[in-house]
């Protein structure tokens, strides 16, 4: 079987009409026509994922993330840079190929990346969730709390923290990567990946410590955008393992970057 | 006087709004007027605007936010970020006309109703009733407060005091490399020590964060306070041992970061969180504020780090 007939039967067992529109969900690198090996899943194609999946004998590679350092995986700009000469070889010296599935995962519901979130969040009940699962309501708890709980859950090193710890929430809601939901009146805490902190479409830090400055009790918990979506790719995984016969699948995590 | 001089900045946002009318400026008010009138907010602000230069459009970043622009001024606060704890403490240092870097209504649209069509990643709008915007607008208003964003015109000083303040903030004025840019030299010390330095130095929480090799020898250092872009990353990162930035994109930069690091290249790349990246340049801006308004003080209020981290 090639990466091009793996990629044929995806689109065949997608759950919604496949959007062919989506410059991001395209082969990325190396030869679609390679015959696969093995399949890896992971939430972005770092060079040490490339690496690993290699060891294992895995030599397409999914990624829900880019490749190549920018979000379109644009490479015009890099033809001349050392890294992606590097990254790019690897590939092709190793019979590797990269295929990104974004726009058409976060379309589907379950979308997996929310379902591995909520779940590496510790959050009951996102077994079918989609991209924007709405208000959810938990046992009611300090962020504090639930701050140290999903940081226990999910094993994340660098999870960052905005608003009072002492104040007590139950409604959360959840974005993944960097589709961080805005905070309405209505929420008490909004969890995602990363947002950029301010001038932003909308700057969640800032609102949560004016509430908090107001006496509302707001929180927001930004994960990181490889955790946030990381668990979901495992899930994938084992969804293109009930029609893809014959080769090994395995989800290949990406790491947490930072120390 | 440096208002003669168009920096290459400067003149890319000229460039950029041009066909817009400037407002009608014809340099420093002179002091015998000065003195005669009470120094209202639209007279500090309009001050401000000739000695930055520049076309000042409505449709740009920089201008007023909230609160009455006749306000009498009894003192100005500069900060990178104008919550309302900042307003608070402002108003209680008799500071009663606030510059903020950044937006004071949780967004780009700063208060204004939200582009038609929001395009890209991450979330867009912001209801006009919204609790928050009315309780911070109204608090504004009662207090006799006024908010002025500056920004874009800040940024493009000649002096690039963004940059220079964040390296005096962190101890490094006397190792810039070339007078031009933004690399410095600085004593060497593994990645892990210079950032703990660099938490130090700012008076962090929880929102730096470094990816790289913790052990590298750090020599060359470059700052880039605010957001980094992918193409500033690609381009620089190899020409320093170090890069801390304000924020960047994760798939992206801290992509990059990581996959140098795999490649073994001894580098690193910090993130400080943009807030605390541009505290340093808005004290500054508070300090040449004493040479622009010497009628009323103005002094720089930090918004401090954001961010905690859990137990």
């Amino acid at each position: 079987m090639t990466a091009n007939e793996v990629v044929e039967l995806i689109k065949k067992n997608s759950k919604v009409p496949w959007n062919e529109r989506s410059t991001r969900d395209r082969f990325k690198a190396g030869n679609p026509d390679v015959t696969i090996k093995g399949i890896a899943t992971t939430m972005m194609t770092t060079f040490d994922v490339l690496k690993r999946a290699n060891a294992a004998g895995l030599n397409m590679v999914i990624t829900h993330e880019d490749t190549y350092w920018n979000d379109p995986d644009d490479t015009r700009d890099l033809t001349a840079n050392a890294l992606y000469k590097l990254k790019t070889d690897y590939v092709l010296k190793n019979e590797m190929v990269v295929w990104r599935n974004h726009d058409n995962m976060h379309a589907t519901t379950p979308d997996y990346t929310v379902v591995g979130e909520l779940r590496s969040a510790g959050i009951k009940g996102g077994e079918n969730a989609s991209m924007r699962p709405g208000i959810l309501t938990i046992p009611e708890t300090t962020l504090g709390e639930l701050a140290a709980q999903v940081k226990r859950s999910s094993g994340a090193r660098a999870i960052r923290c905005v608003g009072d710890p002492k104040a007590r929430v139950s409604k959360v809601v959840v974005g993944p990567g960097y589709a961080t939901p805005r905070m309405t009146p209505e929420v008490d805490v909004a969890i995602g990946g990363e947002q950029q902190e301010a001038d932003g479409g909308f700057d969640d830090a800032e609102y949560v410590m004016d509430a908090v400055s107001l006496g509302m009790a707001k929180g927001l918990i930004l994960l990181g955008h490889v955790i946030s979506e990381q668990a979901g790719m495992e899930d994938y995984a084992k969804w293109l393992g009930t029609f893809i016969p014959g080769v090994p699948i395995r989800f290949v995590p990406a790491e947490e970057p930072f120390w | 006087m440096h208002h003669t001089h168009l920096s290459r900045r400067r003149f890319a946002l000229l460039a950029g709004t041009a066909g817009v009318a400037p407002l009608a400026l014809t340099g420093p008010i002179p002091l015998a007027a000065q003195n005669e009138a009470p120094i209202t907010a639209d007279v500090v602000v309009r001050r401000i605007q000739a000695r930055l230069g520049g076309d000042w459009p409505s449709t740009g970043p920089d201008g007023f936010k909230a609160g009455d622009p006749a306000t009498v001024v009894k003192g100005i606060a500069t900060t990178a970020m104008a919550t309302l704890d900042v307003l608070k403490a402002a108003v209680k240092a008799d500071a009663n006309l606030v510059l903020t870097y950044e937006p004071t209504f949780y967004g780009r649209a700063d208060g204004a109703a939200p582009p038609a069509a929001a395009r890209g990643r991450g979330t867009f709008g912001l209801a006009a009733d919204d609790p928050v915007v009315k309780a911070k607008r109204e608090w504004i208003e009662k207090n006799g407060a006024v908010v002025f964003r500056l920004r874009d015109h800040w940024l493009a000083r000649q002096e690039g005091d963004m940059v220079t303040a964040l390296a005096a903030a962190l101890g490094w004025s006397n190792h810039r490399v070339r007078p031009d840019d933004a690399l410095y030299g600085i004593p060497a010390a593994s990645a892990e020590k210079v950032v703990d330095l660099i938490r130090a130095k700012l008076n962090t929480r929880g929102g730096v964060r470094a990816v790289g090799d913790r052990k590298a020898a750090i020599r060359r250092v470059r700052l880039h306070p605010g957001s980094m872009t992918p193409a500033v990353m690609w381009q620089r990162y190899s020409e320093a041992d170090m890069i801390v930035a304000g924020e960047v994109r994760e798939w992206e930069n801290t992509h990059y970061a990581a996959d140098m690091f795999t490649a073994g290249e001894k580098r690193a790349l910090v993130t400080v969180g943009r807030v605390v990246s541009e505290e340093p340049g808005m004290r500054a801006c508070a300090e040449w504020l004493k040479t622009v308004i010497p009628e009323v003080p103005a002094k720089w209020i930090d918004a401090g780090d954001p961010y905690w981290r859990p137990a």
